[in-house]
């Protein structure tokens, strides 16, 4: 087991800065989710920290140690590959035993850890086979087990589900968090999905351009987000943005109002007078129907009604050409083209710069 | 339609047919003359029947003894430039495809360039040094020469094969705790292994058949099968043609029957290659 320090974490290929300085603390038997959208930098982090890519600048401790120059194999860390990256010419069991006997384990104890990681996913009777002969689901089995049976103190995992079909995925999901819990190693899992991210994670790490643009917990991440960016990413449907501008200031409150929305006040600091901002408001909280005295109202044409069951998406063209979405926990009598009012709590709304 | 096709499959097989028997006829010549009689084996027109005779290969046996010390000569050195070739060409070609700088990328063109130039012309003034040394007639100095004149070649395709195999084993194996090393004997050898056959047919190939450089480099202690074949024809009580076709028959098989033996794994390796995907 193991805690980690990045601290002012650089990478660069060529002139071309891909990791820009990042800080981040991840304690003893944590699961953090590094997420951010495609070519973000997540994977470069990843194998920074796995040692598969060197460090431009900054410092990365594992444990105590610094690891800046430390080969992958002292690191005490297990990956798991988004290709999953099984030996094709070996047997299951001499993939997840590899590791062991490269070391030179003793072969009742390596016999015993491979065992022991088959029997925890389930996969006893697939031992003999060659990774050709294995599904996908099964493949990111021994993926997994080939991590376990190196008893790491740091699992990595990037993107290791996206190769599933959906309803493995979430099978999936659900044994990580189990084996989180039983193994208690710290665990840091690369992913684009902001679903995974906020299911699996103790600790979210959003990523933008090579920087951190967030860290928080996912309920923290989900209520407070630090900018436009973390509030769009986080959260499905995404979040609505609308153009207003500030019309007055009154502590960390702003009024601000757009032609066609009378003026309400949102909690936001460092806003001033005349600033043009964006108000952000879940689909979750439009409802629809007028407002009543002191809520939001948006008005427009439905372009789109989804009904998922659960819930209802419905999409509206604002008379300024922005698409709001709204999600309502009820089916509601709309079709495409209706006129249609919404309303929210301005409490509920997210202001940004 | 239905005749266009049959004259097309016809005309396929025809083709095959010829070619088929264009390069199988100076085999089966060979090896059936090897065992006619000696008035039987230049008749006019050729006896397709006669009365099969081992007497040639006797002959070979009795007379000949330099012909097996050359075989085995030609066995050392085959088998020593090909260890050589495909251990060289499958290290360089795993640095080829893993590892890129400048000056690697030149290299490669300047291994291409190298092998353009007739190895007479690289290899010539070499024999007053190999000479100088004390290399001359020896085992090795042919195996190290047959093995360079692969060793360009076999290293782009070793590339080639090498470049197929994912990177991440690489990395997998690396937090595995294996080293440069391991990781090829482990993982990339196994995988690479159609290629290296392939490489290994090339070289066996070239060095059994080899006559030129063997004759320059070789007088009598590392003297190799075909140089003892030629000296069959110049003999000088006249030439025995049925012992110089047990000779050569005896020197095709090896290489005929390795191979197809490797043939089928060739074929097999490149197919698996192709649908892995
Ligand atoms: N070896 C490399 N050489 C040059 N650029 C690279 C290399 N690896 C990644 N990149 C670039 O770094 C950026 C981030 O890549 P990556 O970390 O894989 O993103 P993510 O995993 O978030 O999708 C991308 O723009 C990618 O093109
Ligand atoms: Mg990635």
């Amino acid at each position: 087991m193991a805690s980690l320090r990045l601290a002012g974490l650089k990478k660069s290929f060529g002139a071309v800065d891909i990791i820009k300085g990042v800080n981040l603390e991840i304690k003893d038997g944590e699961f953090v989710v590094f997420v951010g959208p495609s070519g973000c930098g997540k994977s470069t982090l990843l194998r920074m920290i796995a040692g598969l890519e060197d460090i431009s600048g900054g410092e990365l401790y594992i444990g105590d140690r610094l690891c800046n120059e430390v080969q992958p194999r002292e690191r005490g860390i297990a990956m798991v590959f988004q290709s999953y990256a099984l030996y094709p010419h070996m047997t299951v069991y001499d993939n997840m035993g590899f590791g062991l006997s490269l070391n030179k384990t003793p072969k009742p104890e390596l016999d015993a850890r491979v065992r022991e990681a088959a029997r925890i996913l389930k996969m006893e009777h697939l031992l003999e086979r060659k990774p050709s002969q294995l599904s996908g689901g099964q493949r990111q089995r021994v993926a997994i087990g080939r991590a376990i049976v190196r008893k790491p103190g740091v699992f990595l995992f990037d993107e290791p589900l996206s190769n599933l079909d959906a309803a493995l995925r979430v099978d999936m999901r659900m044994e990580l968090a189990k084996l989180h819990r039983d193994l208690g190693a710290t665990m840091i899992y690369v992913t684009h999905d902001q679903i995974e991210a906020m299911t699996l994670a103790d600790k979210i790490v959003v990523l933008d351009g090579g920087l951190v643009q967030q860290v928080g917990s996912p309920m923290e991440l989900y209520k407070n987000p630090a900018n436009k960016f973390v509030a769009g990413f986080i959260g499905a449907p995404k979040m609505n943005f609308l153009p207003v501008k500030v019309q007055s200031v009154a502590g960390d409150t702003a009024m601000v109002a757009s032609d066609t929305m009378s003026p309400i006040p949102v909690k936001g600091r460092g806003f001033s007078v005349g600033d043009p901002a964006w108000l952000g408001i879940r689909p979750q909280f439009l409802k629809p129907g007028p407002p009543t005295d002191g809520e939001g109202a948006l008005r427009g044409r439905i372009a789109l009604v989804e009904r998922l069951g659960t819930e209802t998406i419905i999409a509206v063209d604002t008379a300024e050409n922005e698409r709001v979405v709204a999600a309502i926990p009820v089916d509601v009598e709309l079709a495409f083209g209706d006129a249609a009012e919404f309303q929210f709590n301005p409490q509920a709304a997210h202001l940004f710069h | 339609m239905r005749t266009d096709k049959l004259a097309i499959g016809l005309g396929k097989t025809v083709a095959v047919a010829v070619i088929l028997v264009w390069s199988l006829f100076p085999i089966a010549f060979l090896v059936l003359s090897s065992f006619k009689p000696g008035q039987d084996i230049f008749a006019v027109p050729p006896k397709l029947v006669f009365s099969p005779t081992v007497q040639h290969y006797v002959e070979l046996w009795n007379g000949w003894g330099v012909f097996f010390s050359g075989l085995l000569n030609s066995t050392i050195i085959t088998a020593g430039a090909t260890i050589i070739a495909i251990t060289t060409s499958t290290a360089a070609g795993y640095v080829y495809s893993r590892y890129s700088s400048r000056m690697l990328d030149a290299s490669v063109m300047f291994l291409i360039i190298v092998r353009l130039i007739p190895p007479i012309v690289v290899t010539l003034p070499l024999f007053p040094i190999i000479n100088a040394i004390g290399l001359n007639d020896t085992h090795i100095v042919l195996m190290v020469l047959y093995a360079t004149f692969f060793v360009s070649l076999g290293t782009v395709l070793m590339r080639t094969f090498i470049d197929q195999i994912p990177r991440e084993l690489d990395e997998a194996a690396q937090i595995d705790g294996a080293k440069r090393l391991t990781i090829l004997r482990r993982v990339i050898v196994p995988l690479a292994a159609p290629g290296i056959l392939a490489v290994a047919v090339f070289v066996v190939v070239f060095a059994w058949n080899e006559f030129l450089f063997a004759f320059i480099f070789t007088a009598t202690k590392a003297k190799t099968a075909p140089l003892v074949i030629s000296e069959m024809i110049g003999s000088i009580d006249g030439v025995d043609w049925g012992v110089l076709f047990a000779a050569s028959t005896v020197q095709l098989i090896p290489v005929l029957l390795f191979v197809i033996f490797m043939n089928r794994y060739l074929v097999a390796g490149l197919t698996a290659g192709a649908t892995k995907g």
